[in-house]
């Protein structure tokens, strides 16, 4: 296998710049403040502007990290960097407007799996600082997760059956794709819209955004996992929390809307990042601005009845073949 | 065709290790005899299962060896016969694999305990007796075999028998083990007066023509035998208990070891023996089983306050996952089990040796009681988390390949057959994954992180000579993740090819042509080429991950850092953060976590606890019943 000089360089590109850590850190960034000014005009509120979550974490960059005396030193510092690292190399394998990366290196499994790993980080890292609010917090967020996992697999698995024909299973990125990009958007197809709710609503769960961020319920266990955390740590774990928007969104408009091709690259990037946009305001700060925390044990049960119902809805749609 | 050196080593490396044990019993004087004796009999055990990959994984040789010279005669096998092919080699070099590793990390961890020279013995009666079944070709032998396994398992179990649960656990496996090593024996009874030979090979090829109702009482007997010894649902109870109280090198044995010659055996039953996995009632029941058992067990180690327990109906559950793997019967579906087995017995290794190193130090796997450890035993802890991230599945970690094989193959099972049920075992095996880890999120806080209990203030890291098998194991783990083309190649590939090629087994034994001439009308039950339905390519995402992570490190270097660190004494800046209240000792109670979960679950697991109530006439009565459903379904469906 020859490997040239450019090629190299290209792919450093895509790993670097877009996209990779600067792109997904800039739009995941630039998504968290419209989700904020969003919030703030429903509440009749101005809201901050549109870049401060990027001054906010430029601010905590600066800030002094102070590593608590009960804290696990290499687990507490180590675990935001895997967290944040882990996201940006997953959002090299979601397709963005048709344009992949990096394609045939990860499958739709392969997606939801590498999605625990940066909420792993928020939990083995909140665990390490040896904090009882912390403590609390992890319990919480595996809840949630737990509470996602189910639709989420259902949705996958019913998207994954709904593109497959003639007996040949496929679970690749790409294929979903192409053939939306053939048979149109799967989001128009009727089958698969309780299948699509359901993935609105699992978006806010896996980012931990109201009302259902038990995990770091600000106003009862100050932040959870994150309550010990300060400075560069803190900050980097508010930008996986914004590239977290990105990616999720991302996913979204891949599985359900990959069918947009205007045959201009350019320009079906742009169109795919105004989805990411829209499903952000629908799912993030529509649902935050209208509805108050649930309880743990209700994020529960509201995911493994309503949420996965409507998935389960789909899938069987799908398979009885209609 | 004359007799290669290595053909040898089969017989030599189960020798090596009954040797082995009678030389320990012998100079049991001598510490250093001991572990001399002991360290070659394993390191020479596992060097020669490496030495055979070559001829028998990549020629595609398979070994027979007749004991004492008897080859078969009039048409009929008489003597006793080893007979490896790829997948007893596979099974024998997870199994010296797993033994060399936990009889390294035993010299140091039997330490505080007396009557070494008994646990060594055993230990590698054990050892020899795992070997001898996953080697041998002959039906009678295996038994024999199971049982110097299951006598010293038991013993072993009730090694520490100043503990009152490790006498009563030995007594409960012996037991309820019992009924496994009955139907193994009643079965190869019927077999015999039908087939009138133990040869595993002849019986594979004259069972189809000798079909009777006795013989399909044969099969369900050997299965639910088989079935017992890898402690698939409804014989897990005694498998916790044997755990819990077992040494934690012994749990390794019996976890990664003594469970996968149940599968091993399974394998045998179903794809050579009987060659009834190509049946889909057959391939129904095997999967409802697995799936029953990764499921139960799962949510049963949830409730768990002991480490080692919980890690015990852990190895049931994964278990569960290599069964249903395997009862789909395609090339990916084997391949995944496989894959699984291999990974299951590093990974539970890992953790049982990482939860004996955390009883070596502290004295206690009583979740309630730690805490913290990490900041004591930070190696023990990392080890411990690779372990926890490889059993859940968390790329690129080995247990995530398997798993991501075993979707795709139930799956791939659900398109091909059009029933939505095995698309409900995909999904159950993705909750029952994620399941798997949040229990060991709970042990990791309970454990490792959280506040510590000042009375381990003084806890010092593990040995470094028990470090060393587990930091093996930790390698491997990473590495069979990261490597799966090359586990393809040299294991997992020969092993599937050689599940779904009976015939060249049999010829094997009673020479080229018997099975055709036997069997006019076989065929392979698969195609045995592995399809995948997505991608993984771990090396890219590890150089991905590297490059960013590089990036990353270089942008935070170039940026001031100022971080601040507690000192001697403990000032309010670097306390524990309690919202303005003093500092009182309050480290989240494993109980306590996963509330939310519990809370909408307590139905169901209020009945699993309830039912699992430790009386061992229950535990019998529901292997007993367990045995009469799966006789009666053999009867009704097959």
């Amino acid at each position: 296998m020859s490997i040239d000089i450019n090629t190299i360089l290209m792919y450093l590109l895509y790993a670097l710049v877009f996209p990779g850590l600067l792109f997904s850190s800039v739009f995941g960034l630039w998504l968290a403040g419209v989700d904020r000014k969003v919030v703030a005009r429903m509440q009749k509120r101005i809201g901050p502007p549109i870049m401060q979550p990027t001054y906010d974490f430029f601010k905590l960059l600066g800030k002094e990290t102070i590593i608590p005396a009960n804290a696990a030193t290499t687990t507490f510092m180590l675990a935001p960097y895997v967290g944040l690292v882990s996201l940006v190399v997953l959002a090299l394998f979601i397709p963005v407007g048709g344009f992949q990366a990096f394609g045939g290196m990860a499958d739709i499994v392969v997606v939801l799996y590498l999605l625990t790993i940066p909420s792993l980080s928020i939990i083995f890292g909140g665990s390490a600082s040896g904090n009882p609010f912390a403590g609390v917090g992890v319990s919480r967020s595996m809840v949630a997760i737990m509470a996602y996992e189910l639709p989420l697999i259902l949705v996958l698995l019913a998207v994954s059956k709904a593109v497959s024909g003639n007996g040949m299973l496929t679970f690749s990125l790409e294929g979903i794709t192409t053939y939306q990009k053939l048979n149109g958007s799967l989001l128009f197809d009727w089958r698969l819209l309780p299948a699509a709710v359901a993935m609105l609503l699992v978006i806010p769960c896996e980012v931990g955004s109201h009302p259902f961020d038990v995990g770091e319920a600000e106003t009862e266990i100050c932040e959870g996992p994150l309550v010990e955390y300060s400075g560069a740590p803190l900050a980097v774990f508010k930008l996986s929390h914004a590239i977290k928007m990105f990616v999720m969104t991302a996913l979204f408009a891949a599985l359900f809307l990959g069918g947009i091709a205007t045959g201009m690259l350019w320009l079906d990037i742009v169109i795919a990042l105004l989805i990411c946009t829209v499903v952000t305001i629908i799912c993030m700060s529509f649902l935050h601005a209208i509805t108050a925390r649930l309880k743990v044990e209700q994020v529960f049960k509201f995911f493994w009845t309503v949420v996965s119902g409507l998935a389960l809805v789909s899938l069987i749609l799908v398979w009885i073949g209609i | 065709m004359s007799m290669q050196y290595y053909q040898h080593f089969p017989v030599l490396s189960i020798m090596i290790l009954f040797l082995g044990a009678f030389l320990v019993a012998l100079f049991h004087k001598s510490r250093f005899m001991r572990t001399f004796i002991t360290s070659v009999a394993v390191i020479g055990s596992f060097a020669m299962m490496i030495a055979l990959i070559k001829p028998v994984m990549l020629n595609g040789e398979i070994i027979t060896y007749w004991l004492g010279g008897r080859v078969p005669d009039g048409g009929y096998a008489i003597g006793i016969a080893l007979e490896v092919d790829a997948v007893s080699l596979f099974f024998g070099i997870l199994v010296s694999l797993a033994v060399l590793l936990s009889g390294l990390y035993s010299f140091r961890y039997t330490k505080q305990d007396d009557a070494r020279d008994k646990f060594f013995t055993l230990y590698l009666m054990l050892a020899g007796g795992v070997m001898g079944i996953v080697l041998s070709g002959d039906l009678f032998n295996i038994y024999v075999m199971l049982e110097v396994m299951t006598f010293a398992a038991v013993a072993l179990t009730a090694y520490r028998s100043w503990n009152p649960n490790a006498r009563e656990a030995a007594f409960k496996y012996l037991v309820v083990g019992s009924i496994g090593s009955s139907s193994v024996l009643l079965g190869i009874a019927l077999i015999y007066a039908n087939c009138h030979t133990l040869n595993l090979a002849q019986i594979s090829a004259l069972a189809m023509s000798k079909m009777n109702p006795s013989m399909l009482l044969a099969f369900a007997l050997l299965f639910v035998g088989f079935g017992t010894k890898a402690f698939m649902v409804p014989f897990h109870p005694i498998a916790a208990d044997a755990h819990a109280a077992a040494p934690s090198s012994v749990s390794v044995l019996i976890s990664g070891v003594f469970t996968k010659t149940g599968v091993y055996g399974i394998i045998r039953v179903c794809y050579f023996l009987f060659r009834t996995m190509g049946m889909p009632a057959v391939q129904t029941g095997v999967v409802l089983i697995g799936s029953v058992s990764m499921f139960l067990c799962v949510t049963m180690a949830l409730n768990q306050h002991d480490f080692k327990r919980l890690l015990a109906f852990h190895s049931i559950s994964q278990i569960g996952y290599i069964l249903t793997s395997l009862g789909l019967c395609t090339a990916l579906g084997i391949a995944g089990g496989l894959y699984h087995a291999i990974n299951h017995t590093l990974f539970k290794g890992l953790l049982f040796l990482t939860a004996g190193a955390v009883l070596y130090s502290t004295g206690t796997t009583k979740l309630e009681k730690l805490g913290g450890l990490a900041k004591k035993m930070p190696q023990t802890a990392a080890l411990f988390m690779i372990g926890a991230f490889s059993i859940s599945g968390v790329p690129p970690f080995n247990g995530f390949v398997s798993k991501w094989m075993i979707y795709q193959a139930t799956y791939e099972k659900a398109m091909e057959t059009g029933s939505i049920g095995y698309a409900l075992v995909t999904v159950l095996a993705v909750v029952t994954s994620v399941l798997t880890l949040a229990s060991f999120v709970k042990v990791g806080q309970s454990v490792f992180f959280g506040e510590m209990p000042i009375e381990y203030q003084n806890v010092k890291e593990t040995p470094a000579s028990m470090l060393v098998p587990m930091w093996i194991m930790a390698g491997l783990c990473l590495a069979t993740g990261l490597l799966p083309n090359l586990m393809f190649k040299y294991l997992l590939g020969p092993a599937t090819g050689a599940v779904l090629n009976s015939p060249a087994y049999i010829d094997s034994a009673m020479g080229a042509g018997y099975a055709a001439s036997q069997m006019p009308d076989m065929s392979l039950m698969a195609d045995p080429v592995i399809v995948f339905a997505g991608a993984w390519k771990p090396l890219s995402w590890l150089l991905l991950f590297v490059i960013i992570l590089a990036a990353v490190a270089l942008a935070s270097l170039m940026s001031k850092k100022r971080t601040s660190e507690s000192g001697a004494v403990i000032d309010s800046k670097h306390d524990t953060f309690f919202g303005g209240e003093e500092n009182t000792f309050s480290q989240v109670a494993s109980g306590d976590l996963f509330w939310g979960f519990k809370h909408n679950m307590r139905k169901y697991l209020g009945f699993m606890s309830n039912a699992h109530n430790g009386i061992t006439n229950e535990y019998v009565t529901w292997g007993v019943v367990d045995l009469a459903i799966i006789i009666v379904y053999c009867f009704i469906f097959i």
